[in-house]
Parts: C-alpha cells; sequence; structure tokens
C-alpha cells in the first residue's frame, strides 16, 4: 500500500526515477549543500485543470504560535472532530513514507537533526510518532503553499514527508500565485490569485484544522465585475460556495489571470494583485469583497493610470494600469514603502507605494521580465527574465549596477539570500556583501555574490581587479549622479553593463524551474510541475561530525577560490549517476 | 471553412486591418511544408512588398516563362487582391511548378519546410539574378547556371560570393564571419560566409539565446582537424569561432530538431523544450550591435518523427497573432507562442515545437 502511494507520487513529481542523473549535493565556497528532502503533490489528487497549464508557485509561511484567546478558531464540536480525522489520515501516509525515506536517504536524513529550529513547538523533525502532534495547527510552524492544476498544497516544511498534509481543491479555476502574511494580527494571513482573475484570501490555520478539501471561511473576490454574483462574506461563511459566472470565457480568463500577489508590509491587511492585462489592484481585507465597483476605461494602455474606488467599503480600493501586457510579477520592499513590479514589456518599474508614484523604472536587455525581488535593506533589487540575464538594480542609483550572466534559458525566479553572512572578513579585501540565488527554466540554481564595493564605490578599491566583473568596465560612467524621478531608462547596451558571473550553477531539477525561497536552514526550489526540493545549508559543524571526511576539505571556506562555473554547459552535462538517493 | 473566416472577421472586427488579406492555403496532399512557408512568407511584409513590386513592374513584359518567382509573386499578388478580407486559396499554379522544378517535392510524402524554404530563396536568388544579368548585359549570353545550393550546407545555408543583391538578399541575407586564431603565430584569418537563415544545435531546457551562445562559441582545432595556418605555412592547432557580422534584415532561425541518430540509423525528431523570447537581440555580433529584433512568425512542426506530421504557422500581422492550418485560419493570442516551445522531458507527448522562427529588425521599421 505505501509502495502504491509512493509510486504514484513519484510520478507526480514529474519523473522523480528520472532525476537519477542528478547530484544530491552542490558545492559552495563555504560548504555542501546537500539535498535534504523532496515536497511534492501526487498526480492523482490533481482532477482537472481548468484550462491552460499552471506553473508551479511556491511560498513559505511562517505560522506564529497563536495568540491566546483569538477567538477565529473553531471550537464547534464538528469541527474538532475533523481534526481528528485529518490526523487519521496523515499517520496512514506518513508512516510507509517515513520508512521508504528512511531507506533510501542514505545520509541526507542525518541533517534533519539541524532543522528542527522552527518546527521544535510542532516536533514534526521527522521522530516517530510525531505525526500527533502535528495536528495540532494551533502552534507554531513553517508551511510550504505551493499550487498544480486546480489545487492548492500545504505541506510541512520540517517533516520529512513527501506529501501534503493538505489539499484545498478550487472547482472553477486554478490557483496561480499565492502570498502568506506572517504579521497578520487576526483573520485572513493567505491569499490566493486564481486563473479567472479572482482572488480568495483565508486563514492558514483554519485550513490546517480543516479535514475538507475545500477552502474553508474564505473570502472571495472578483474585482467587482458588474455580473459577478460572488458569495464571499467576511469570515461568516463556512462552507464555500461555488462561484457561478457563465462569462467565463476563455479570451477573458486569458487576459485577466492573476500573476502575483503581495501583502503591503506594514500595512495591516492590505493586499495587492497584479493581472495579465497590465492592471493591479489594491485590496483590503476588512472591506467588503463583493460590491459593485467600476473603474473608468483605460484611455492609452501604455501609460499609467491610477483610479480610486468611489464607495471607501468596497474592494479593490485602487485600480493601477501600469502597461502593456501583462505585469508578470511584482515585490513590496520590507518596508512597504516602495512596489516594484515587472512584464511583458521588458521594464522593471519602482513606485512609491503611498504616494502613488513612479520612482524609476529601466528595461530588460530584450524580452519581458519574468520576476522580482527585494534585498532586505531595500538597497537593490533583482530582476530576471526572457534574456536569460539576471539584473541588479540599485535604489539609490535608481539604475541597474550588474548583469548576471550564467542563465542559459530565461530566469523565473530570483533571490537574496538574507540568512547569509559573508565569512569573516579577515582583512583580505574580501568584501561581499549580498548573496543572491536565482533559478532558470535551465533547471539550473545558481548562486551569486554581490561585491558591491567595486560597483557602487569604487574608488575604495582602486584596482582589486575582481574576478566577478569583466575587465574594462567602465566605472566612472556608474558615477554620474541619480536620474530624475519617474523616468523609465531603455535597454542599456551590453558593453556598458558590469557583468557578473555564478558562483556556483548546479542542475537541480529535471524540469525547468519556477522559483526559490530562502530560509533560515535551506534553499527550497520548485519546477514548474511542482516537485519541491529542499537543500540544506552546509552544517556549521560539519568538521566535528564523523559522517564523512571526504566533505572536511569542501566544508572549510575556501573564501578566495571562488568556484566560478563559467561554463554552465560543462556543468550542466558533466552530471554523472552518483550514488543517486531514492526519494520516493 | 466559410465559417471559419467568417468567425476571424467576426474576431477582429473593427480591428481587422486596412487592406490586410487572411487566406489559408488549400492542401494538395502533404503540401502543408509549403503552406506554412508561404504564409510566413507573405506575412513577412518587406519581402511581400518588394516582391509585389517587382510583380507590378515586370508583369507588362507578360512573355515571360513561368517561373517559381513569378508563381509566387503571383500567388501573393492574387492574396492581396482579393474582394473578400478572409477566405481560402489554392495554390495549385505554385505547387505545379514547384513539383516540376524540383523532383525532390514531386512526391506526396512529407517534406521539410526548411529544406522548401531554402531551395525557394536560393530559387529566387537564381531567377533573379539572371534577370538582372540579362538586363545589364543584354548581348552576353552566357547562361550562368549557377548550381542550387539548397540543402547542401547543412551548417550555413550559404548562398554565393559578390552576390547581386535581389531583394531577397535585402530581406534575409546576413553575414557570419570565421575568425580563427592560430595558436602558434596568434594570425587571426577572417573569413565571411554569407546566410539566409541560420541553423542551430538545440538542448535540451535552453533558450534561443543560449543556442546562438553555443553556435559562437570557441572550438578548438586539433588533433585530427587542424587549420592549415597560411603564416606558419603549415596545419597548427587554433581556435574558431562564428560571429554575426552583419545582421540580417529579417533574422530566420532554424532549430535543428531533426537529428541523425547513428545507433537508429535514422533521423529522430528532438523535442526538446527550447524557449524563444518574442524580442530578441544578436549577442554573438561582430561590434555588438545591440540590434533589435521582433518575432512575427513561428513554424511549428507537429508530429513526432521526421518523416511523417504536419506543419502549421503562427504569424504576427498588425499586433495581431494568426494560426494558420492549411485552409485554417484563425485568430489567436501571444500566449500561444509559447505553448510550441516543446517538452522539458523526453517522453511527455507535447510534440508540436516551434521549427523555424521569423524576426525582424526592428531598427529596419523606424
Amino acid at each position: 500500500m505505501a509502495a502504491a502511494n509512493s509510486s504514484a507520487s513519484a510520478a507526480g513529481a514529474g519523473g522523480s526515477a528520472a532525476a537519477a542523473g542528478l547530484k544530491t549535493y552542490f558545492k559552495t565556497p563555504e560548504g555542501r549543500y546537500k539535498l535534504q528532502y523532496e515536497k511534492t503533490h501526487s498526480a492523482a489528487v490533481l482532477h482537472y485543470n481548468h484550462g491552460g497549464k499552471t506553473v508551479s508557485q511556491l511560498t513559505v509561511a511562517y505560522l506564529k504560535e497563536k495568540p491566546a484567546g483569538q477567538g477565529s478558531t473553531p471550537s464547534t464540536p464538528s469541527s474538532s472532530s475533523g481534526m481528528r480525522s485529518a490526523a487519521a489520515r496523515l499517520l496512514g501516509s506518513g508512516n510507509g513514507n517515513r520508512t521508504l525515506s528512511f531507506v533510501g536517504g542514505n545520509g541526507v536524513s542525518r541533517a534533519v537533526s539541524g532543522s528542527s529550529r522552527i518546527g521544535g513547538g510542532l516536533g514534526t523533525s521527522g521522530g516517530i510518532g510525531s505525526s500527533q502532534a502535528v495536528a495540532n495547527y494551533d502552534g507554531k510552524g513553517t508551511y510550504i503553499i505551493f499550487n498544480a492544476a486546480d489545487t492548492l498544497f500545504i505541506s510541512d516544511l520540517n517533516s520529512q514527508d513527501k506529501d501534503p498534509i493538505k489539499s484545498i481543491h478550487f472547482s472553477n479555476s486554478n490557483p496561480l500565485c499565492h502570498a502568506f502574511d506572517p504579521e497578520a494580527k487576526e483573520g485572513h494571513d493567505l491569499i490566493i490569485g486564481m486563473g479567472s482573475g479572482d482572488v480568495y484570501s483565508m486563514s492558514l490555520r483554519q485550513q490546517l484544522q480543516d479535514p475538507g478539501r475545500k477552502p474553508v471561511a474564505a473570502q472571495h473576490y472578483n474585482k467587482g465585475d458588474k455580473d459577478g454574483t460572488s458569495t464571499g462574506r467576511h469570515i461568516l461563511i463556512f462552507t464555500f460556495h461555488l462561484v457561478i459566472r457563465p462569462f467565463f470565457l476563455s479570451s477573458w480568463h486569458k487576459c485577466n489571470r492573476c500573476t502575483s500577489v503581495a501583502w503591503v508590509p506594514e500595512r495591516e491587511g492590505i493586499f495587492v494583485v497584479s493581472h495579465s492585462d497590465g492592471n493591479l489592484y489594491v485590496y483590503d481585507k476588512c472591506k467588503d469583497g463583493n460590491t459593485e465597483c467600476t473603474f473608468p476605461a483605460i484611455k492609452d494602455p501604455a501609460q499609467l493610470m491610477i483610479s480610486h474606488a468611489k464607495s471607501s467599503k468596497s474592494n479593490p480600493i485602487a485600480r493601477w494600469h501600469v502597461c502593456q501586457g501583462s505585469i508578470n510579477a511584482i515585490s513590496f520592499s520590507p518596508d512597504g514603502a516602495y512596489l516594484a513590479t515587472v512584464g511583458r514589456d521588458g521594464y522593471l518599474r519602482v513606485f512609491d507605494f503611498s504616494k502613488e508614484q513612479l520612482i524609476f523604472g529601466g528595461k530588460s536587455y530584450y524580452g519581458a521580465l519574468l520576476c522580482c525581488t527585494w534585498s532586505s535593506d531595500g538597497k537593490y533589487l533583482l530582476t530576471g527574465g526572457e534574456d536569460d540575464l539576471v539584473q541588479v538594480w540599485s535604489m539609490d542609483d535608481r539604475k541597474i549596477v550588474a548583469w548576471g550572466e550564467g542563465h542559459n534559458s530565461w530566469v523565473s525566479g530570483v533571490s537574496f539570500d538574507s540568512y547569509w553572512s559573508p565569512p569573516n572578513s579577515d582583512g583580505t579585501g574580501e568584501n561581499t556583501v549580498y548573496r543572491f540565488g536565482s533559478v532558470g527554466q535551465d533547471t539550473q540554481l545558481l548562486l551569486w555574490d554581490l561585491a558591491l564595493d567595486e560597483i557602487a564605490v569604487p574608488l575604495r578599491h582602486p584596482s582589486s581587479g575582481s574576478p566577478t566583473f569583466s575587465s574594462g568596465s567602465p566605472s566612472a560612467h556608474w558615477d554620474n549622479a541619480c536620474l530624475p524621478t519617474g523616468v523609465l531608462q531603455p535597454s542599456p547596451r551590453m558593453r556598458d553593463v558590469p557583468k557578473l558571473s555564478p558562483l556556483v550553477a548546479h542542475r537541480v531539477h529535471v524540469d525547468p524551474l519556477s522559483g526559490l525561497v530562502f530560509t533560515n536552514e535551506s534553499i527550497l526550489t520548485i519546477c514548474r510541475e511542482g516537485l519541491i526540493k529542499i537543500w540544506v545549508r552546509p552544517d556549521q559543524n560539519e568538521n566535528n561530525q564523523q559522517s564523512n571526511s571526504s566533505e572536511l576539505v569542501l566544508g572549510n571556506p575556501v573564501s578566495k577560490d571562488r568556484v566560478i562555473t563559467s561554463s554552465n554547459k560543462a556543468t550542466g552535462s558533466s552530471f554523472k549517476q552518483s550514488s543517486a538517493v531514492v526519494f520516493t | 471553412m466559410g465559417a471559419a473566416s467568417s468567425r476571424l472577421e467576426k474576431a477582429l472586427g473593427e480591428q481587422f486591418p486596412e487592406g490586410e488579406r487572411y487566406f489559408g492555403l488549400e492542401n494538395f496532399g502533404n503540401t502543408c511544408y509549403c503552406n506554412s512557408v508561404l504564409q510566413a512568407l507573405y506575412f513577412c511584409v518587406p519581402f511581400r512588398e518588394q516582391l509585389l513590386e517587382y510583380y507590378a513592374n515586370n508583369k507588362s513584359t507578360g512573355d515571360v516563362e513561368d517561373n517559381m518567382l513569378t508563381c509566387l509573386a503571383d500567388l501573393f499578388s492574387q492574396i492581396s487582391n482579393q474582394k473578400k478580407k478572409t477566405g481560402v486559396i489554392a495554390p495549385k499554379r505554385f505547387i505545379q511548378r514547384l513539383k516540376k522544378q524540383n523532383e525532390i517535392f514531386r512526391s506526396y510524402m512529407h517534406q521539410d519546410a526548411h529544406e522548401f524554404l531554402n531551395f525557394l530563396l536560393n530559387e529566387l536568388v537564381d531567377i533573379l539574378e539572371k534577370e538582372s544579368k540579362v538586363d545589364a548585359e543584354p548581348c552576353e549570353n552566357s547562361s550562368l547556371k549557377k548550381n542550387s545550393n539548397g540543402a547542401v550546407n547543412v551548417q550555413l545555408n550559404g548562398t554565393k560570393k559578390e552576390p547581386v543583391p535581389t531583394l531577397v538578399h535585402r530581406c534575409f541575407q546576413g553575414i557570419l564571419t570565421n575568425e580563427t586564431r592560430c595558436l602558434r603565430c596568434e594570425t587571426v584569418t577572417d573569413r565571411d560566409e554569407t546566410f539566409f537563415d541560420l541553423s542551430l544545435d538545440i538542448e535540451q531546457n535552453s533558450s534561443i539565446t543560449s543556442c546562438l551562445k553555443n553556435f559562437s562559441s570557441t572550438e578548438t582545432l586539433n588533433a585530427e582537424d587542424k587549420f592549415f595556418c597560411d603564416k606558419c605555412c603549415s596545419l597548427q592547432e587554433a581556435q574558431k569561432r562564428m560571429k554575426i557580422k552583419k545582421p540580417p534584415n529579417i533574422l530566420v532561425i532554424h532549430l535543428k530538431r531533426f537529428k541523425y541518430i547513428e545507433q537508429l540509423g535514422r533521423y529522430k525528431k528532438l523535442s526538446y523544450r527550447v524557449v524563444f523570447p518574442l524580442e530578441l537581440k544578436l549577442i554573438n555580433t561582430v561590434d555588438n550591435s545591440d540590434l533589435e529584433y521582433s518575432l512575427f512568425a513561428v513554424l511549428v512542426h507537429v508530429g513526432s518523427g521526421p518523416n511523417h506530421g504536419h506543419y502549421i504557422s503562427l504569424v504576427k500581422s498588425h499586433n495581431h497573432w494568426l494560426f494558420f492550418d492549411d485552409e485554417n485560419v484563425e485568430m489567436t493570442d501571444e500566449s500561444m507562442v509559447q505553448t510550441f516551445f516543446g517538452s522539458a522531458q523526453e517522453f511527455s507527448g507535447n510534440t508540436d515545437n516551434g521549427y523555424i522562427l521569423f524576426y525582424e529588425s526592428l531598427a529596419e521599421k523606424s
């Protein structure tokens, strides 16, 4: 029975068996990142795809300890029995998988011991019998939320179970993007953008407590379409009603698809949803989801146009028409002051969110931009796109400062590693400040070091000749004054932008990748088909372990000899079938 | 058919471009390779306009014998002069001429669209060059029948040296330079070659940008494959790379999806996922030109093998994407392009793959 289960989930992962040619670790100057475990959905769970292929996206949700006395949890007898059945279900499949993963997980499962930090409250770090505790969703925990076809899945990050602990099935459209607000004081903290253009908000904890396959107590927002017969009512409803809208035509469907959702940091309850028609809508979770709300027609689709809702009670509260064609991704600066958008037109745009003003913008080398993110100090932005490049933008300089060359296909995910700290500077002049990662449709994960001194303040390091930058980059060019507010800059010329080379390039999946997330312990990568791999960071105490002496050398921070993989082609094809860890 | 074409008209409605015609082409038994190429060429506006202009100027003479050029021009003019905005046309005369001209295309077998495009462009060049020669030196009776070298050169579908720039050259011709550096004396030898399209080797889960990079990557000539250096007067180890010296106005990229597999003793189709952006810059030019191109047509091969299957084309016209499948013409969306990238894993079933890409230079337009 367990074997049957696991083979089904292997198929759902897009062929884990075929992944045999992939290495289960990769080397960096600070040590080895090892594949800890995988998470995916079982193909059998996917019922139906509401038109068009979906791309799986990944959200990591840090659920805090439930504050005492918060009344949003159902305490009726019926729902508590539901909790019991959920626990039973989990125990059944969990045991089978655990056994298998111990069989195949040579050495990797040992690394789990280092990961009990977040899951501490749940006791889910792999001990037998801990599943009982998993059912207690009142505590804190770290969850992975990802979508595939018509379903949203939730997995416990700190459990070795490959299968999700919860799947939420949507009967009228595909979930495409999602965001979690760890700071939400009350009410809903999870938002989900749909292929239909609709948006749902819900409480993650409530979903975890409910055994069903439907979202519970979900709020439905439909941008105030006149014909919308939404039944969403704030927090009060427990059963989810089908929203039947006969005008769900495919052309309409296509051009209004949700592309990205984000909570506004430091603005309790406010979230933003971007769409494939170049619009983004601002919502307030404390307002009604279903109101008559119309915005004026867009006269020139290429021009920025911001309109506010007439009624102060309704949602959405504002519409921003940003660009012609799709907005592909949005990202808020950590303080919530700035909003970055990237889109089909190839532009990154950075707005002052509260002033509703364009600060600056710039273009890809060519093609659409697909992803964007901020550094944790809000000083730098990363974008990636169809020119196979990772662009680094400076907020202070309001322009591009470097291009990362190394992907062999479109760049689909970028992220700064805010948990990473540079190896202790021992006066060697190594002054790397930022570490970031990128994933692409070339199935590779790339890690990069951004040595800022060498771009931003070239005078401090007059002749360092960093290996990460192309020689002869005209540094004077990068000293000029800040550009005026609100200017969209055209594509720079190839020779004008300093180039970065990746520190590491590693083929991590069989399928094209769609995203990555850094956590304190690991790097999470997800492919378009919905297989997630968790790469545990190098163990600081690796040297003290008796496990594998051959790793000792690698564990040392070889700071000066950077592992620069200039030819990714070579690395990509040179992977041999080496002691493959079979994850089932 | 009628229903389909009126549906297209309805879909476009008010936005139907002034003076534009969208006509399907009848299939005469496995002639989809031909139809898909013809549609892409028809919607290659500079080519169409120049061909129609040529046709208008040369029609009056009236005494010329049918050839591929007159047949193509006649077909294009037929389409563009239709009273109706949409419908179906039978490219009968063109197909007959093609079969007469080249025995390869005579059978009812499935043909390679790239081979046909190659043959057609070279044939047009031959005819145009011959005519311009006749015009220039009417006394000289040298019928310089050049060997039509379609499908001879696998790497580069090269044309002749010092060509009279015909309309085909003006649209499609680019120049590649082959830089060879002798590793002994460091002398760099440049050799230029012209091309009408670039044939690129493909890799699984890669992009066109990456394929172009590989195309121009440095290759070391050694062992059995040494380079004869003129300066050293001997065979030497050398480094070779191919760069684009003059980018064409219309960039045609052919993905080598049909690969000869020695073990199998036959060609196999590679359904690799190769993504191509709607805008592209050539990263492998000699002078870093930063010239931007925009995708306007995609020829799609449908099917799992090289000897059977079907061809369709996606075409951008006046900022609308259209889908041409022989007689059928339908309005579609830009996002449909990405359904033809290929499959990320070998046996996952998607066999509708972009095969020939047509990009137009944006500099030419402005």
